[in-house]
């Protein structure tokens, strides 16, 4: 091999249409001719004597740093393809583009002074071409294969993976690497089919359709149908096989034959529907008769009862009218010992056929009661001394309670009355001698039951059911047990009262009463009473509070001698200063002559042209914040007849405790002792409002007052401090309000015409928590309330400044 | 005649051969870890000098397929063609072996040329040259070419020059996890044959200092 010198000449070197660099045994250039000169910008006389990496220091020459020794040394020759080594030098067109070139390293001279030549060839156009024709090719490809929903596979000669397409991906879970390369087979339950389709396919034969199962990465089954045909690309065969999902026409055909088979079970259920078809009219004729005859009895109840109330209240009126004139008629004959004592036979007799009228009303659903949230559970176990003293020794009396009985909105007295009357009931059944059992429960009332007892409300009960092992009841008892003056008892044992009473009670309150009996054996009766969400009242509580009395001047208006003597005497108890009245009109004439009277504690019926209303109102022209007490056994002027109380009218029921009474004396002079100040606060309201101090911090208040005159004063005080006032009434529109509204405080009174102020800020703080309360109560309140915040008492009769003090308190902790 | 060895290489020669070919093919190995961002891991397991029948049917017998083979004619001391042979089936793996993983079907088959020239460059380089630097002699080595077909085929395209013996190196490279296995076959004519036993004997001296038997096979 000649060697080279490097000063030939250089015009065929110059000539030649691509790159020629000439290096020495050290790797150091002889030769850069002109073409290179212009590719890569640096003249010969730059780059002679320098090594490759010495002239291009920032380019990564890769295998041409080998190739070099390699042509030197062992006289091999390499090839560098763009392909595969792109831009090892930085090479730029005329054009300023990338110049993108192919390299070859070949020997030039032998030992013992070797040259090799790099020689490189422009391959811009053919690279871009080729790019050209790639990116045809993968768009025509996406746009079929990379979109398509099915699994396309290319398989080559081998059986291998050489093309998987996205849905291949999705459909089997292995990722392109992990197919491509794969033996196809592997991704099939039972390769035998799959390499059937395959050789058919590449045999070039008829094509078939088989389904075949597939195994997924994670082992899961899959049902492909396959179609295959072959292609050929240079010397090369290849398979493509298209595998579409056909689960769903699987599991399609599947469901028709399904649907066969239950359309058939269907039509033998309908044979056998219409065999029974007879006997199930039978059944529903007799459900229908029972609740018919149930409905009857029900409105038969209910006439009786209209009947009882109208009479009950026809005679209520006569009475009074007996009664007050009888009073008088005592006036008129003092004196007259015999004539005294015919009065008082009358009077006597007088009373009992108020109480009876009044057992009547309770029948008839028309008695007032004043319900309150209670745990029958409780009040069970208070009850036991009493029921025990009441039946007596031979009777032994079982009180049980379900664990977390539900609570009942109920009149406590009229549960413990009709617990009693039925537990005397009892122990009359059993001679006095027998097992009584009082049993508390949830239970609730289904559609079924309310369907076969008319009269029932779907719904939650609790259930006190009253057991005993006397003589029982016949069906024809039962069926006339409810009834007023029905009794199987002898003469002059039993008003006949009992039974109808408790009835009309649990009626009136909402709730459904039944009688199971077995002659011989015993009677349970069952009171279901009606499911209350509230949390009970704690009756308790206040019962146990300390009895507050007073110094106030207290006017007790009472046409019974005995009724006032020991109101009289239960005052003065408490410290009060009492004067006594007989009737309506000396009562007046009391309040006339000048003399502070605080509070006018009237009976409601009383003798006398002045009704006792009348003497209030009166009363109340003269000294404008009297408060008015009433009291009564039974309800009638002044008093709505749905049973409730009116707003506004304070009333204590006959016969009451003295705790009650006291409570009651205070609540009255309290609220009127409030309104004194109201009255006095809306006088100098202007004023008040210049020289009230501004609120540091801007609440809304929730005011809850049944008083109207006090409500709205309290309102008028609040707002013109500067602070937001919502009224409400009673402790149901304020709980809505607090439902919409998110009032800052609550200021309540404690007694509220529909539940107590205790009831009501318990509420309020389960809903919001946060809620500050302050009660405004004539004595002070104990109550524990859900939530961490303090809560506030004003002592009514509060004052005005005090109010707001309370109020800037709260705004500032 | 035909079927009959030319020249038969002692075992000594054989194993000096074979361990010259194993340095070859790792100084291969470290260049084509340049193409191949993975790890390729080269062996040769045996080495042997055969007629070109026997190794056209060894062929036949190992590998069913059609081949693939970048070839590359040498001059020098020693002449004839080298040959790095593999199934086409296998070829493909190859491919995506060095230029990557993610490209199309047709993008692999576009690239296949291009590859395996190189890839074969690197190898067949790396073994002849170093057999060359070690028999100290220098081999002059054409550019790679990329033919397919049968083995027939491709020793049937053997220039004229090229004899009858065939030094048929079997070669294991993985690549990625995946094993090819393939072959290099030097087809050598008769006085190259002759001149390869010297140059043997002669290395052996030098590394040993060992006199190799030399037999000369009976023509």
């Amino acid at each position: 091999m000649p060697s080279y010198d490097g000063q030939s000449d250089p015009t065929l070197l110059n000539a030649i249409n691509g790159g020629l660099i000439v290096l020495d045994a050290n790797e150091r250039v002889l030769q850069w001719n002109v073409w290179l000169e212009v590719a890569s910008g640096l003249a010969q006389a730059q780059v002679r004597g320098k090594t490759l990496t010495e002239i291009f220091p920032a380019a990564n020459l890769r295998r041409l740093t080998y190739a070099v020794p390699a042509a030197l040394k062992s006289s091999a020759s390499t090839i560098l393809t763009h392909s595969l080594n792109p831009a090892l030098l930085p090479l730029h067109t005329r054009a300023g583009r990338p110049l993108l070139h192919d390299i070859t390293v070949s020997p030039l001279a032998g030992p013992p002074q070797p040259t090799c030549l790099v020689f490189i060839t422009d391959v811009t156009m053919a690279t871009r071409r080729e790019r050209y024709l790639r990116d045809q090719q993968n768009a025509r490809y996406d746009a079929v294969v990379g979109s398509a929903p099915d699994v396309i596979l290319t398989i080559d000669e081998a059986g291998v993976i050489q093309l998987a397409n996205p849905a291949a991906i999705a459909q089997f879970g292995y990722g392109n690497s992990e197919l491509v390369g794969m033996t196809a087979a592997a991704l099939f339950e039972t390769g035998d089919e799959w390499n059937e389709v395959c050789t058919k396919a590449f045999e070039g034969g008829a094509p078939s359709r088989p389904e075949l199962l597939a195994v997924r990465k994670d082992g899961s089954r899959t049902h492909l149908e396959a179609s295959a045909s072959r292609w050929t690309s240079g010397t090369r065969n290849f398979v493509t096989v298209i595998l579409r999902d056909v689960n769903e026409r699987r599991a399609k055909n599947a469901a028709l034959r399904t649907s066969e088979e239950e359309a058939r079970d269907v039509a033998a259920a309908l044979a056998e529907l219409n065999e029974n078809l007879e006997q199930r009219v039978q059944e529903r004729t007799g459900q229908l008769m029972k609740a018919e005859e149930a409905l009857r009895q029900s409105q038969k109840m209910e006439s009786i009862g209209n009947l009882t109330g109208g009479i009950a209240h026809d005679f209520n009126n006569l009475l009074q009218v007996i009664g007050g004139n009888l009073a008088l008629l005592r006036r008129d004959v003092l004196g007259n010992a015999a004539a005294e004592q015919r009065v008082r036979n009358a009077h006597d007799a007088v009373r009992r056929s108020a109480k009876l009228s009044s057992q009547l009303l309770a029948f008839a659903r028309r008695q007032t009661l004043d319900p309150k949230v209670i745990n029958l559970g409780r009040f069970l176990h208070e009850l036991e001394d009493m029921i025990r003293k009441a039946v007596g020794e031979g009777v032994t009396v079982e009180t049980a309670t379900a664990p977390g009985i539900w609570n009942t909105l109920i009149d406590p007295g009229n549960v413990e009355n009709a617990i009693l009357n039925l537990a005397i009931n009892a122990r009359d059944a059993m001679d006095g001698q027998g097992l009584l059992r009082i049993q508390a429960s949830n239970t609730f009332l289904d559609s079924d039951y309310v369907l076969a007892n008319e009269e029932a409300i779907r719904g939650e009960y609790v259930l006190l059911a009253i057991s005993d092992t006397g003589s029982g009841m016949t069906p024809e008892v039962i069926a006339q047990a409810f009834e007023p003056f029905f009794t199987t008892k002898e003469e002059g044992k039993g008003t006949g009262l009992g039974l109808s009473m408790v009835y009309g009670f649990v009626k009136q309150s909402g709730g459904h009463i039944r009688i199971d009996s077995v002659p011989g054996q015993g009677t349970t009766i069952k009171l279901y009473l009606p499911r209350s969400t509230q949390t009970e009242e704690r009756l308790v509580n206040l019962d146990s509070m300390p009895v507050e009395g007073g110094t106030e001047m207290v006017l007790v208006a009472e046409d019974d001698e005995q009724v006032r003597e020991t109101v009289v005497a239960m005052l003065s108890d408490l410290g009060y200063r009492v004067i006594k009245a007989k009737d309506a009109q000396s009562a007046l004439v009391i309040i006339e002559s000048g003399m502070p009277v605080d509070l006018l504690f009237t009976d409601v019926i009383m003798p006398g042209p002045l009704k006792s209303t009348e003497l209030a109102n009166k009363a109340r022209e003269r000294i404008p914040n009297l408060g008015v007490l009433f009291t009564s056994g039974y309800t009638e002027d002044a008093m709505a007849t749905s049973g409730r109380l009116d707003a506004n009218i304070e009333l204590l029921k006959k016969p009451y405790a003295r705790e009650t009474l006291a409570r009651k004396v205070r609540h009255v002079l309290g609220n009127a002792a409030q309104r004194k100040s109201a009255r006095a606060i809306s006088r100098s309201a202007p004023a008040s409002a210049a020289a009230a101090v501004a609120a540091p911090k801007r609440l809304h208040v929730l005011v809850c007052e049944d008083d109207p005159l006090i409500r709205e004063t309290l309102i008028e005080v609040l707002r013109s401090a500067g602070h937001e006032a919502t009224p409400a009434a009673d402790g149901r529109t304020a709980l809505s309000i607090l439902a919409s509204k998110s009032p800052d405080v609550l200021l309540t009174d404690v007694g509220l015409p529909d539940m107590s102020g205790t009831a009501l800020a318990h509420q309020a703080r389960t809903r919001i928590p946060g809620l500050a309360i302050v009660f405004a109560s004539g004595a002070a309140v104990n109550a524990v309330l859900p939530g961490s915040r303090a809560v506030r008492t004003l002592t009514k009769p509060f004052s005005f400044e005090s109010l707001l003090a309370t109020i800037d308190a709260i705004a500032t902790e | 005649m035909r079927n009959a060895l030319p020249v038969v290489l002692s075992e000594l020669q054989l194993d000096a051969l074979t361990e010259l070919v194993n340095l070859g093919v790792s100084n291969a190995a470290l260049s084509l870890r340049e193409m191949v961002r993975e790890e390729v891991v080269l062996s040769v397991p045996k080495v042997a000098v055969v007629t070109r029948e026997a190794a056209i049917a060894s062929l036949g017998e190992h590998e069913s397929s059609r081949l693939v083979a970048v070839q590359q004619d040498f001059e020098g001391a020693i002449r004839g063609r080298a040959l790095l042979i593999f199934p086409e089936a296998k070829s493909m793996e190859l491919v995506r072996a060095v230029v990557g993983g993610d490209l199309s079907l047709e993008e692999i088959m576009e690239l296949e040329q291009e590859a395996l020239a190189e890839t074969g460059n690197v190898l067949l380089n790396g073994c002849l040259g170093t057999i060359a630097n070690s028999l100290e002699r220098t081999l002059r080595i054409s550019l790679p070419e990329v033919v397919h077909g049968e083995g027939s085929d491709l020793f049937a395209l053997a220039p004229a020059h090229a004899g009858d013996g065939v030094l048929f190196i079997y070669i294991n490279f993985a690549v990625k996890r995946r094993a090819i296995g393939g072959y290099i076959a030097m087809l050598l004519d008769l006085p190259s044959l002759v001149a390869l036993q010297d140059l043997l004997s002669a290395f052996i001296l030098r590394s040993t200092g060992v006199m190799a038997a030399l037999s000369h096979a009976e023509l």
